[in-house]
């Protein structure tokens, strides 16, 4: 059930990423990604596999849908890497708020934020790799910078149903199951 | 901090590999038969949900916009709703104004260069990590698109299909940095070559013209046409692309650099052509619009 709920979230928000955000005409290039603020909500409430598993299925979607103007698997590479990177984090530091409450917007937001960036950054860093003539110093900061305070703004449209759908869902499957539960910590 | 058990780390591993994997496959010259299988289905799900999306965008605005207003008595409330209605209707007949002038401006185009097109309606603008200037249009190869064709609007020069599904297509737009197309002056027929963005030492710019002859006269306000390649593919001639507003001789330069202002506004993209068939013969400068000043001084 909460797989199914999951799933119908993080595609939604691809679908909603290439048809509705993609179709805004942003002067500056970078739009807000909804995509990155769907996966690290499910990074934040899953196991590190999970989210490496949905950042990668995520990503190849965005590669695959048009206007597929990248190789494929770039996108998929670097989400992928990050969901993982956040779900570790989030599950060794145990940062998630008083009683592994569900985390607080300016949380989901922060957190949105650094993965954002790091994508931006990861994303060109492929490129620079592939030889892709498109990146340079000047489009790769100012498509970062952009894209993650776009994203960070439009995380919590996002990210909040998705926590929201993932917490209700949990308490129903998974309460009785899951045993006596450290006080700090997922 | 970094704990993880075993078998998350191999199904990290594993879907990194996929990727690259991917990525090798794809970025490799020519098609390849998985990755263009998987773009086609991705384009099934894609085509129906953007048609969705451009039915559902133009009532749920006006809705948006009737909610504005609120009322205090039946009768205010009615004559509001048929105000309402009348504005909306008025509002539907502007967009389709505007969509019919923007093909007639198409057809007007298509008229004076002799070429082919099919209509089409941007539905993309923006990709989801900036850096490519590509745009998704809504029609593909059912309606007789494919790959390396020019793509046009009223003013000119839009850019050329890069991809193209059975029911959509993306579409480079001249301002790519990956972007270059034969170019060559109006009426002195010197030919080189208009790249997107900014050529290394050259001025900042959207476009930049790179003129092979360094003796060529070229000034601002000079305009650059399309030179036509190879049976039309990807680019067919004449299709104006823009204005020239600052040249740059670099010393010890190869070449002479120019900033281009050009013909088509890229931020409005809405109807655009491509062309299907190119011309019989070169149309030369015959669908560049007259110059203004001409105009005023007759």
């Amino acid at each position: 059930m909460r797989t199914a709920a999951t799933l119908l979230l993080v595609s939604g928000a691809v679908l909603a990423q290439a048809t509705i955000v993609n179709r805004l005409p942003f002067e500056w290039g970078a739009g807000p990604d909804l995509v990155i603020a769907a996966v690290v909500a499910v990074a934040l409430t899953s196991t590190p596999a999970a989210a490496a598993g949905c950042g990668f299925a995520a990503g190849l979607a965005m590669d695959v849908l048009p206007p597929a103007e990248h190789a494929m698997g770039r996108y998929a590479l670097v989400l992928c890497v990050a969901a993982y990177l956040v779900a570790l984090l989030h599950r060794n530091t145990g940062s998630a708020g008083p009683l592994g409450g569900r985390p607080s917007v300016w949380a989901v937001m922060g957190v949105t934020a650094v993965a954002s960036a790091g994508v931006g950054l990861g994303y060109a860093l492929v490129g620079v790799l592939m030889d892709d003539p498109r990146v340079t110093l000047a489009a790769v900061v100012v498509n970062t910078l952009v894209g993650t305070v776009l994203t960070a703004l439009a995380s919590p449209l996002v990210a909040l149903p998705t926590l929201w759908a993932r917490g209700a869902l949990s308490e129903g499957d998974f309460a009785t199951v899951r045993g006596p539960v450290t006080p700090r910590g997922w | 901090m970094f704990r993880d058990s075993r078998r998350s780390r191999v199904l990290l591993a594993v879907l990194v590999a996929v990727a690259v994997t991917l990525l090798v496959l794809d970025a490799r010259p020519g098609g390849n038969p998985v990755t263009s299988a998987v773009r086609a289905g991705g384009e099934l799900v894609f085509a129906p949900a953007a048609t969705g999306v451009s039915w559902a965008t133009t009532p749920a605005t006006a809705l948006h916009e009737n909610l504005l207003g609120g009322s205090d008595s039946e009768r205010v409330a009615e004559l509001e709703q048929a105000n309402a209605d009348l504005r909306d209707e008025l509002r539907a007949a502007r967009i389709d104004r505007e969509r019919a002038e923007q093909l007639d401006a198409l057809l007007g185009l298509a008229g004076l260069g002799g070429y082919e097109i099919v209509p089409a309606q941007a539905v993309t603008h923006v990709t989801a990590r900036g850096y490519a200037d590509t745009v998704t249009i809504d029609a593909g190869t059912d309606s007789g698109i494919h790959p390396n064709m020019t793509v046009v609007n009223g003013s000119g020069l839009v850019g050329k299909v890069i991809e193209a599904g059975p029911g959509t297509a993306t579409v480079m737009l001249a301002t790519d940095v990956n972007s270059a197309v034969g170019a060559r002056m109006e009426a002195t027929r010197k030919i080189g070559v208009v790249r997107g963005g900014t050529a290394p030492g050259g001025p900042d710019a959207k476009l930049t013209l790179e003129l092979f002859d360094l003796q060529a006269p070229v000034k601002p306000g000079d305009r650059v046409v399309t030179l036509g390649s190879h049976e039309g593919a990807p680019f067919v001639p004449g299709v104006p692309v823009g204005t020239v507003k600052e040249v740059q001789a670099a010393p010890g330069a190869l070449s002479r650099l120019a900033r281009i202002a050009p013909a088509v506004d890229f931020a409005s993209l809405d109807v655009v052509g491509v062309v299907v068939e190119g011309p019989e013969e070169d149309p030369r400068d015959s669908v560049l619009p007259p110059r203004p000043d001409e105009e005023d001084r007759s």
